[in-house]
């Protein structure tokens, strides 16, 4: 009774969830209703019909449609109710929504054709939701300097917290180029595009003509930006320790619903620099032109999202194109420029987009961001968080309402973040394979439940989790600065041990076989407890390599076809009746 | 790590190249065996070749961040060029 209750109770959550989705049904948008008559009814009959909607009146599509009998009335979703309950409906084959498809905007500037990055993220499709309208973005970077092609841009007041004066001209080119990113004015026939090119920006200048700047007075801009209605802030900036200052004022913009962004740096290595890994905070690595990261990029702890930021060392191609300021003679230039500075502003643009959609909240804007992101499979390393950021999913997202399993994520991401010591990813984890393998294992050893001591020997439990799933949510945990790989070692099972510290998800046919179950048994089966141990491992051991042969068999050397299949579940039989072999011999 | 930051620096010896790094709009680095460390406000001027052996005393700079974000931010004291 108990159970039948429970079993209700998630049946009745299910449909709440589902039910309150908008769904897509509610996606399309029209002002006008189609009304197509039969082809068997005649045309006065049709004329009477349409007479008799005074005050509606409806027209024909298009020369066309008269043959087709397709007439076009002013109207919305109530009316058509009221029309398919009228005389009209015996009429009619169909009264329907004449839902506006909306095409994609190609913007007019000449070089846009070299922004590969922007087509990318889909920003094609994404501009003809949202162009950033009404949003501002705080850019705490070089400064930015009024070249040509941010003349159609909106600003708002900024700040040189560098030399203490309102005027935050850039003196390096960083921050133009960032800035530009962001809101490159756009369809003005004049060099390239910006990501959200309606929206304000605010200069911010923290870092000097050479590119550095201090904690102190990159928290003052923090502050600055949240307190004269900043809704974004880039931080296309990194490095230095931990510090207290700019984790209050990181806090504080966030409280004041402020988005944060900041590029994961360029170090390459495992873990976000500072500030992208404070908590609150989206960091971003960076992806080439082909969706690889890129060679600089960070990765690792840390990173919640993958944007495009070039890779120059092929050519300027390769590069992010925006103009920016040249400080040696204060014109304008446009330079090709890469770095996780770069792929920074591009989810700092789409996350204005989305705000620009109606979505306030700070970590609701982050959860789309990453519910929207383009997933990457076989993501062992995290080197592109959520996925590749998709500026047109985002922003579809973004405009469809509420997000019905949004309490769940925001649950999920805030338990997961274990501040700054640790962090988890849990994509890298895959818990139902891994739970299939532990429950095969506990099957089998039901299965042999009448050679097994009573209760079970605790040993024997810990031959059956190691053998088949390993402590698997071990797996997806990182420590900051330290490397991954024994903590993915000790969260694999003993047939995935030959790839773990490689991060490979493929299997190693020497580990993933009857060999370690053997040599475990061959050295401790004359012992008297560790025999349990060992005697649970080989059960594992087949259970990991029985799933694996029916869900993803794919072994180094031999592939994922028949053959593979064919070799993993061998040795599962092997392995379990190496098991049951030394489960009779204990017996007797 | 919650110390403030100012009290995180020590003087350390460090040798290396010099190289310019492309990230961004470019930095002055010195790439040693265990690491790369970005040359605080590009001083001092003398050792800014490509692929100049330094010696270099100083102290890293906890405190400062950097747009070009490729390693730890080292402020030069003293400077020897090993060729």
């Amino acid at each position: 009774m108990k159970r039948l209750f429970w079993f209700a109770l998630f049946l009745a959550a299910i449909l709440w969830a589902i039910g309150s989705y908008p769904g897509l049904s509610n996606e399309g948008e029209f002002d006008s209703i189609i009304l197509n008559f039969r082809d068997d009814v005649d045309v006065a009959q049709i004329e009477q019909q349409v007479a008799s909607l005074s005050g509606l009146s409806p027209q024909l599509n298009s020369s066309f449609a008269e043959i087709n009998h397709v007439y076009v009335l002013e109207g919305d979703r109530q009316l058509i109710k009221q029309l398919r309950q009228s005389d009209l409906k015996q009429y009619t084959e169909a009264i329907e929504p004449n839902y506006i498809y909306k095409t994609l905007e190609v913007p007019n500037d000449p070089d846009y054709a070299k922004q590969w990055n922007l087509k990318a993220i889909n920003m094609e499709q994404a501009w003809s939701r949202s162009k950033g309208e009404g949003v501002t973005v705080a850019v705490i970077d070089t400064g930015i300097s009024p070249v040509r092609d941010l003349v159609e841009t909106a600003f708002v007041a900024g700040y040189d917290f560098v030399n203490d004066k309102e005027d935050a001209t850039d003196d390096n080119g960083h921050g133009t180029h960032v800035a530009g990113t962001v809101a490159q004015s756009t369809n003005n026939n004049y060099g390239v595009a910006g990501v959200a090119y309606k929206a304000k920006l605010m200069p911010l200048k923290v870092l000097s003509a050479f590119g550095g700047g201090t904690v102190s007075d990159i928290a003052d801009a923090i502050r600055f930006a949240a307190d004269n209605g900043a809704d974004v802030i880039n931080m296309s900036l990194g490095g230095g320790g931990r510090s207290q200052v700019m984790e209050e004022a990181i806090a504080y913009a966030h409280d004041k619903g402020v988005v944060i962004v900041a590029a994961a740096g360029n170090e390459n290595r495992n873990s976000a620099s500072f500030p992208a890994r404070y908590d609150h905070v989206i960091a971003v690595s960076a992806l080439d032109s082909d969706g690889a990261r890129a060679p600089y990029s960070n990765f690792g702890a840390g990173v919640n999202i993958s944007a495009p930021g070039g890779s120059t060392r092929s050519g300027n191609g390769e590069g992010i194109l925006q103009e920016t300021v040249d400080p040696r003679t204060g014109e304008g230039v446009f330079r090709a420029l890469q770095g996780t500075s770069m792929a920074s502003p591009h989810v700092a643009g789409v996350a204005a987009l989305i705000r620009a959609s109606g979505v306030s909240d700070p970590d609701r804007v982050a959860q789309i961001l990453y519910e929207s992101a383009n997933g990457v499979e076989d993501d062992e390393l995290n080197q592109f968080g959520a996925g590749y950021l998709d500026a047109d999913a985002a922003v579809k997202l973004a405009q469809r309402g509420q997000w019905p399993f949004h309490w769940f994520f925001r649950w999920l991401w805030q338990t997961a973040f274990f501040k700054l010591r640790l962090w988890f990813d849990a994509s890298a984890v895959p818990i139902i394979p891994k739970l299939l393998m532990i429950g095969v294992a506990y099957g089998l050893a039901v299965l042999l439940g009448s050679y097994l001591p009573n209760p079970w020997p605790g040993l024997f439990h810990g031959g059956l989790i190691l053998g088949s799933a390993g402590l698997f949510l071990l797996r997806g945990l990182y420590i900051f600065d330290l490397p991954q790989w024994p903590l993915r070692l000790l969260g694999s099972s003993i047939p995935e041990w030959g790839t773990a510290a490689q991060a490979n998800p493929v299997l190693n046919p020497i580990t993933a076989s009857v060999l370690a179950p053997l040599l475990l048994l061959a050295f401790l089966l004359s012992h008297p407890s560790l025999k349990w141990y060992a005697i649970g491992s080989a059960l594992g051991v087949g259970a990991c390599l029985a799933v694996s042969a029916v869900l993803d068999p794919e072994c180094l050397w031999i592939g994922s076809g028949t053959w593979a299949r064919v070799y993993l579940l061998v040795n599962a039989a092997l392995s379990v009746l190496l098991a049951y072999l030394s489960l009779r011999t204990e017996a007797e | 790590m919650t110390e403030p930051l100012s009290k995180q620096k020590e003087t350390i010896t460090i040798e290396g190249v010099v190289e310019r790094s492309p990230l961004g709009t470019g930095t002055w680095s010195i790439v040693g065996t265990d690491q790369t460390v970005e040359i605080f406000q590009a001083q001092p001027e003398e050792i800014l070749q490509e692929g100049l052996r330094v010696r270099v005393t100083g102290q890293t700079r906890p405190d400062v961040m950097t747009l070009a974000m490729i390693g730890p931010v080292f402020e030069i004291d003293q400077f020897q060029i090993l060729g």
